[in-house]
């Protein structure tokens, strides 16, 4: 019956358990402090830097675009290491086989890596 | 030992007006049972009513930056989804792979971009009717499409010994790459040739 | 688990590809190794050379038996080993394009030639693939590709507005195409295209309690996103629209290169697709659907390309009519032969066309692709000669005055725009015409009469804005300060090859005919 069924979400308890505990601490830390803690609230306080300078301008400028080659660069080589999970489970298993499947899908890669380096993606433009 | 999360939770017994009829999804395990909602029926509306809504949320909010994470939203409850179907391998890349790095990357492009401008408002024209009602039109044909499946149990679903390993990162490891080696090893040309459209295309010297 | 084993015989078909890849990486690499200390010339020569090694494999394979390959996920048949062929025939001439084209602009790079020699594996890839995931993975790798090379010149808005249109609506195209083959899996539990074709009848024999077919409608909606990504991809009308923008914002050899190998390579898929899944369904579906958009896009695309006075944008009008009549051909597949009265609205249960008849429209299909191939890209190369950086951004480069008074300042290469402007229209002796005429055959073989006579009206139509071209070029006089074309061995070379092509296969196309001739054109099972 219902109870010896084998549920999918079997393995996720102590995922459960963690969005718990961070869902109650992000409750009740705020609303401890904001009952607990002393407050003072004054022109000075509230202003958004306390350094001496007054604030200019918004802080949402535009990025520049030497930021966007590298996050394109790392989504890249990002789900090249999702493919290395699963062949590295299994790694023994597969034996010489699967370690050359993987060469031949790294050594394209590796190839783009070689690229880019030398290309000077990597390095900050200025 | 199988810790049994859900089983402790109530069992509500819903049911269903005539029309909504085909809303209802049997358990995999136990189609013989009497119709009641399980947990993972509970959990499948939950996170199929947040991807909807946060999925439109990341369309109608007038903020980019809202939009984008309205879309981390979608992609964790999808991932939510992923794991009701036992897919666990998907699930865990879902959360890595795209709420991780694509979200990064789509972050980036919004900053790349002056948020401040606002874009021209929407305005009813010819295209945009027929772009209407080609969406309505596919929305009710995929409607038709999934409204008289039948519901049926899998093959295995009273096999404890393959849904423990169904799904799992091994598991998909060992298909993978006995399987599916042509379109794998496909795949890492197209990362290759997204590597270099990637600098062809956003580096400022090239 | 079990470890496959691989033979060579597995691995022939996917040679060709396996070359241009490699020859892609090394210009990668050579690229940012020697910079800009050497000459880029070897760039342009690897390609071609590439190309021709490839070509010669294709070549070779075309006599091969036709089998599954690599696990059943590619197949070896000679309607996949011919589009290679007719790929790295369009990429090597339009690789000796780009060499002046870039060097003009002082834009020439190991990557471009890099992403064409990628775009083509793919396209060789994709015309082979047997299984949706292959096909998708393969799809998308010769897609980025063209969507990089489409943004290539990255200064004007032309560029932008290009790539920016065809990178959104090729990734809704493939979006598609993915969501209808994931239906497709539901209802077969398969993404095989030969399991699918088999497990498809019976999921559409299913029945439910009340008497009725749950699966049908799943299994069309599949098939109707399937078939509307495909229409985007080879830009059949409705869904063209994306067409004249992107290839006129695209660097001109690129454009050729989409023209002719992009849209050769998503034919090819489309009709492994439709030929293996098709007939299992239910042939009357796919036919209908194929006459009216065969029907939609011939009559637009001409009738669009009727009032362009920019010859660039006239020749992407013009693809998009070309696209229409290769549908003719697809539509012909599913029809029945010449004895029964086959219309869009008629009820005779259609079978799909059978034997011998299939392998003229196969024929027919495989030669009207080899003779766009040769005939767009020396149309193109015409352009490129004559076309100047400084004046992409008037918009004026593509105007019809340049060509004015052409025949007389410099009469070989106005001959040889006539020929390709000939060929286009389907005029004899050119490749064109024995393309139209195999075409056209084969589909009236097959039953299609009506459509056949809208399909030669409407290419009657075109010869009109073909012909205006070889006007302006013999009897307007050229304007003051004419540009005279930009003279570059390489580029002559690939106009001299791409006319001599288009009349020397249209006086005697029995080699490629005989070529062609095969009854195991496609493989099924």
């Amino acid at each position: 019956m219902f109870t010896h069924m084998v549920s999918p979400l079997t393995p996720y308890l102590p995922v459960a358990v963690v969005l718990g505990l961070a869902g109650l601490l992000a409750v009740l830390i705020p609303a401890l402090t904001t009952r607990l803690g002393p407050r003072s609230v004054n022109e000075i306080k509230s202003a958004t830097f306390e350094c001496g300078s007054d604030p200019i301008g918004s802080a949402r400028q535009r990025f520049a675009v030497k930021f966007y080659v590298v996050a394109l660069l790392f989504i890249v080589f990002d789900v090249e290491a999702v493919f290395l999970y699963p062949w590295a489970v299994n790694f023994k298993a597969l034996g010489w086989f699967g370690y050359g499947t993987m060469v031949a899908f790294a050594f394209t890669l590796v190839m783009g890596l070689v690229y880019i380096w030398k290309k000077g993606a990597l390095t900050w433009e200025s | 030992m199988v810790v049994d999360v859900v089983g402790f939770l109530p069992h509500a017994t819903i049911h269903l007006p005539g029309p909504f009829r085909y809303l209802w999804l049997q358990p995999i395990c136990c189609a013989n049972s009497p119709p009641r909602m399980s947990p993972e029926q509970i959990l499948f509306w939950v996170f199929a009513v947040a991807t909807v809504f946060s999925a439109l949320g990341v369309v109608v909010l007038k903020n980019p930056i809202a939009s984008a994470m309205s879309l981390v939203a979608t992609f964790f409850f999808l991932a939510g989804i992923y794991v009701l179907l036992w897919a666990h391998t998907v699930a865990a890349l879902q959360v890595l792979v795209y709420a991780g790095a694509i979200m990064v990357l789509f972050l980036f492009v919004i900053m790349l971009l002056s948020i401040n401008d606002v874009g021209p408002a929407v305005q009813l024209s010819f295209s945009r009717l027929l772009g209407a009602v080609a969406t309505a039109a596919l929305l009710a044909a995929l409607v038709l499409a999934f409204r008289k499946l039948p519901t049926s149990d899998l093959a295995w679903a009273n096999d404890p010994a393959r849904l423990a390993s169904f799904g799992s990162i091994k598991e998909v490891g060992a298909i993978m790459y006995t399987q599916w080696l042509f379109p794998f090893e496909a795949v890492s040309l197209l990362l290759l040739v997204a590597i270099v459209g990637a600098v062809v295309v956003a580096k400022s010297r090239i | 688990m079990t470890i496959p084993e691989f033979t060579m015989a597995d691995f022939w078909p996917v040679i060709p590809a396996g070359i241009l890849t490699a020859a892609a990486i090394v210009l990668m690499i050579s690229e940012v190794f020697l910079g800009a200390a050497a000459s880029r010339t070897y760039q342009s020569l690897l390609s071609v050379l590439a190309c021709v090694l490839a070509g010669a494999v294709a070549l070779m394979n075309m006599t091969d038996t036709p089998r599954a390959v690599l696990q059943g996920y590619a197949v070896m048949d000679p309607f996949s080993s011919f589009l290679t062929l007719v790929v790295c025939v369009g990429t090597g001439l339009a690789a000796l394009l780009a060499a002046g084209f870039l060097q003009h602009r002082n834009a020439e790079r190991g990557e471009f030639y890099a992403l064409m020699l990628f775009a083509a594996a793919g396209m060789t890839l994709l015309g082979l693939s047997n299984e949706f995931i292959t096909l998708f993975v393969n799809l998308e790798v010769l897609s980025v590709a063209t969507y990089a090379l489409t943004a290539w010149l990255r200064r004007g808005s032309r560029p932008s507005e290009g790539a920016f249109k065809y990178f959104i609506l090729g990734a809704f195209a493939a979006a598609l195409m993915l969501y209808g083959a994931a239906l497709l899996y539901g209802a077969t539990g398969t993404t095989h295209l030969t399991d699918m074709a088999a497990k498809l009848r019976a999921a559409l024999a299913e029945t439910d309690a009340s008497g009725g077919h749950p699966k049908q409608m799943l299994i069309y909606a599949g098939f109707l996103l399937v078939g509307a990504g495909f229409a985007f991809k080879v830009a059949a009308v409705p869904f063209h629209m994306w067409t004249p923008d992107v290839y006129e914002g695209a660097p001109t050899p690129v454009t050729a290169l989409m023209s002719a190998g992009v849209k050769a390579a998503a034919f090819v898929a489309l009709v492994r697709v439709f030929m293996a899944l098709g007939p299992a369904v239910d042939p009357q579906l796919p036919f209908i659907a194929f006459s009216v958009l065969a029907l939609l896009t011939m009559v637009v695309g001409n009738l669009l390309a009727l009032p362009q006075r920019n010859v660039k944008r006239m020749l992407a009008y013009s693809s998009i009519a070309h696209a229409g009549y290769l549908l003719l051909g697809v539509a012909a597949l599913f029809a029945v032969g010449k004895d029964a009265k086959v219309g869009v609205l008629s009820s005779t249960p259609l079978v799909g066309i059978s034997g011998s008849m299939q392998s003229d429209v196969y024929q027919g299909i495989l030669f009207y692709l080899l003779g766009y191939t040769v005939t767009a890209i020396g149309a193109f190369g015409t352009i490129v000669a004559l076309e100047r950086r400084e004046d992409e951004t008037k918009g004026n480069a593509w105007d019809l005055d340049r060509f004015a008074g052409l025949g007389s300042r410099k009469p070989g290469w106005a001959l040889a725009m006539t020929v390709f402007m000939l060929s286009l229209g389907g005029v004899p002796p050119t490749v064109g015409f024995i393309g139209k005429v195999l075409l056209f055959r084969a589909a009236v073989d097959a039953g299609l009469l009506g459509l056949s006579i809208v399909g030669m009206l409407a290419s009657a139509a075109g010869v009109y804005y073909y012909l205006r071209v070889v006007v302006y070029m013999y009897m307007r006089p050229a304007p003051e300060g004419a540009l005279v074309p930009e003279r570059r061995w390489t580029t002559e070379l690939a106009l001299v090859a791409t006319a001599a092509g288009t009349v020397l296969f249209g006086v005697l196309p029995g080699p490629i005919t005989a070529l062609l001739q095969r009854t195991d054109m496609l493989f099924h099972r």
